[in-house]
């Protein structure tokens, strides 16, 4: 490796202003993250009895080894297999790489961008986009920096962003793709994304995560959505975390008046993940869907929070997440409809189910809190084994029982795939479950 | 070796309990049989039996394919081996388009592999090039009269009694059998569709000369698809067999005749 400017910075309090004088940021934000420096020195990290993470044991992540690496070019090579994640550029608005917490590449069309779009990196948008930033930054419900010693961590010291605007009234005619990874050199992966999708605009967002590592490694993100009144948001978010990275995944929606938030996440990659996932229906008939689909193999982890928040009336929630399970793997799933007194007329359901191929385990706690009257909700929560009757018919037609078992498990996950927006990624998605049967049981991505 | 479908003393229980109790029959290729019995005397119990169903346990007896046992194979086996079963009540896969799914059994049932070295690794390389497949599953459609739509709906889910058995009928003609069992297609079919698959199903026996067995209660379907050879089933055996005059005689009297002729 040639003779870089890259700075590697322990986690402590000289570290938050050398990252902030990296970045030229504006001082708001220095003061922003020494405020969370201060809040993550305080806050222990959550508990076992806390019910988020009771099942899943934080003391399996390598929390004390964290390290941030800070570049002004990025370290190691872009591995060029990541470039497959990517759909071709014209199939998109855009797209954005980070690599090592920098951007490698930035396109969004000429349209788009006439159109007043912004898509870019978050330290370079703090200058063009300081005070929408500054309005905004961490204002969710559970990105706030004190909602967790994690996401006080990543308002401390997060380093590499994406950022996406949409002006009012304004369609982004494609989805926009982003792509975040880590090469070995990396360290711990504290990106931040931040949507701002204002009235009446339509956006859909497609993001990857992709890491390789040496040994035990972090990742400790935040996504914020912000869709305002009339909006529709379509985000994806997919990872491909490496085989020993642990990661902490906060994200959180917001929604005004009539937005509406379609949201498909797909967890294939890492070692142990704890995802929350948090629509808030700020607004009267404010829609969000949330759909997720995870294919566990090995002995990973994945341990996944859902918030359907209603807090205004007339608002409708959906969401169906489904797991399927080989190996040693485990999921869980603790998913919770809560209606204020404000929501009636409100609409709230939920589905999770699982698929086990092995002895993997999965778990599942739906719950509902409702406080206001006139309203409709239903939660269920599912898991089963191949049914022996599907299996039969489709042997009967002469496929081997490991060919019924792949359609089986296809076609279990097809409604969570079939939402992706971009043709391209639901046939590369298609394959790579696929191929998630012939890999040993090592679990981790490829 | 005879080349036929054959069932010697054939014994299954099914739960425990024994339900078929001693079947012998011989379908040739090109020979039509018919098999007529009342509800729950095992019709459809020797139809899983012969596909090797795995809550069908065979006690007793065996199931030849031209001269070969089939009992020590699989399901799949010995659908690739050319035995098919038109089930009466076809199992819905969620998720799986018709399309996908014709797509790779047909691909399974006619052995395909990567042709070329370049394609092995590849991830359909075990399945028929796209272009080709498609045309062969328009051909299939038209002689069925199918509407093309039908392809992209999942496999059997929330497909009608009939579309059910159109759909059965539809693989039977991709996958191309040389024996073929069919447990009460035509239950379920409306007048005109009976009479479009039956002649579907008769086009397919001249092609392929096509060794069939039809399971059916009634006379309609063996109007359009005339039998040779008619056996009565009843209590888990087939008690009479006969030209496709039994059939009128089952149409008139019932089965109540069956018992008297057995005492
Ligand atoms: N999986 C099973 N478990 C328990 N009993 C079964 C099972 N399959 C079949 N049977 C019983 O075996 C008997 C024969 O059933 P089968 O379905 O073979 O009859 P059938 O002749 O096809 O009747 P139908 O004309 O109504 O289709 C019935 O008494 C049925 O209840
Ligand atoms: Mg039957």
């Amino acid at each position: 490796m040639n003779e870089i400017s890259a700075i590697q910075l322990p986690l402590e309090p000289q570290s938050v202003a050398a990252v902030s004088e990296k970045f030229a940021e504006p001082a708001w934000m220095l003061a922003a993250r020494q405020e969370a420096w201060q809040l993550y020195q305080r806050m222990p990290w959550p508990h076992a009895k806390e019910e988020a993470w009771r099942r899943t044991n934080l003391r399996r992540f390598p929390l004390d080894s964290m390290h941030l690496m800070v570049a002004s070019e990025p370290l190691d090579e872009f591995p060029p297999c990541w470039q497959q994640l990517l759909a071709a550029e014209n199939c998109v608005s855009g797209t954005l790489i980070h690599f090592n917490g920098l951007p490698l590449r930035a396109t969004l069309r000429p349209g788009d961008r006439a159109n007043g779009v912004t898509f870019g990196d978050l330290h370079q948008a703090l200058h063009t986009h300081g005070e929408l930033i500054r309005r905004t930054w961490m204002q969710g419900r559970t990105t706030r920096p004190d909602f967790n010693r994690f996401t006080a961590l990543n308002a401390a010291l997060w380093h590499g962003g994406t950022f996406l605007h949409v002006p009012r009234g304004v369609r982004v005619e494609r989805p926009l793709q982003s792509l975040v990874t880590y090469g070995l050199n990396g360290g711990a992966a504290l990106h931040h994304t931040l949507i701002v999708a204002e009235e009446g605009s339509h956006v859909a967002l497609i993001q990857d995560r992709a890491s390789l590592e040496s040994g035990p490694a972090m990742a400790v993100e935040v996504v914020e959505i912000y869709a305002a009144a009339g909006a529709t948001v379509r985000y994806v978010s997919l990872q491909h975390w490496g085989a020993q990275r642990y990661t902490v995944s906060v994200q959180n929606a917001e929604l005004a008046e009539g937005a509406n938030l379609q949201w498909v996440g797909g967890s294939l990659g890492g070692k142990m993940s704890k995802e929350f996932w948090h629509s808030a229906l700020n607004g009267p008939q404010a829609r969000s869907l949330m759909q997720s689909f995870t294919f566990a193999t090995g002995d990973q982890h994945i341990d996944q929070s859902t918030y359907q928040h209603h807090r205004a009336a007339d608002t409708h929630s959906d969401l169906l997440f489904r797991n399927v399970l080989r190996d040693r793997a485990r999921t869980v799933f603790y998913g919770m409809i809560r209606a204020e007194r404000e929501a009636m007329g409100m609409e709230g359901y939920q589905a999770n189910n699982n698929l086990l191929l092995d002895d993997a385990h999965a778990h599942a706690i739906p719950g509902l809190e409702i406080n206001c009257n006139d309203v409709m909700c239903s939660h269920s929560a599912t898991t089963s084994r191949l049914d022996p009757q599907q299996l039969f018919y489709l042997q009967a037609r002469g496929l081997p029982r490991p060919a019924a078992e792949r359609l089986i498990v296809q076609g279990f996950l097809r409604p969570v795939v079939d939402q992706i927006p971009l043709a391209h990624t639901r046939r590369r998605l298609e394959d790579e479950l696929l191929r998630r049967f012939d890999t040993d049981a090592s679990g981790g991505a490829a | 070796m005879t080349l036929s479908l054959e069932i010697r003393d054939l014994h299954v229980n099914v739960a425990g309990k024994e339900i078929l109790k001693g079947v012998n029959l011989q379908v040739k290729p090109g020979e039509i049989h018919a098999l007529m019995g009342p509800n729950g005397s095992g019709k459809s119990t020797l139809s899983y039996a012969l596909m090797g169903h795995p809550d069908y346990e065979i006690t007793h007896g065996d199931i030849l394919l031209d001269g070969e046992s089939l009992l020590p194979l699989s399901t799949d086996e010995r659908a690739r081996r050319g035995l098919f079963l038109a089930m009466q009540y076809p199992v819905a896969v969620p998720g799986v388009t018709l399309y996908s799914f014709l797509h790779a059994a047909t691909s399974a049932a006619r052995g395909y592999e990567a042709r070329s070295p370049q394609q092995q690794g590849r991830l359909n390389a075990h399945l028929i090039p796209m272009r080709e497949f498609r045309q062969e599953v328009n051909e299939k459609l038209a002689l069925l009269e199918m509407n093309p739509t039908f392809l992209r709906r999942y496999l059997n889910d929330g497909f009608s009694g009939g579309e059910k058995k159109r759909a059965e009928i539809l693989q039977m003609a991709l996958l191309q059998p040389r024996y073929a069992v069919l447990d009460e297609t035509d239950s379920g079919l409306d007048i005109d569709a009976l009479r479009i698959v039956s002649g579907g199903v008769n086009t397919l026996h001249r092609e392929l000369s096509m060794g069939l067995l039809i399971i059916t209660h009634y006379r309609r379907i063996l109007d359009y698809i005339q039998p040779q050879v008619v056996h009565v089933f009843y209590e888990g055996r087939i008690v009479r067999s006969g030209d496709a005059s039994l059939v009128d005689m089952l149409e008139e009297q019932g089965y109540a005749w069956v018992k008297d002729w057995e005492s």
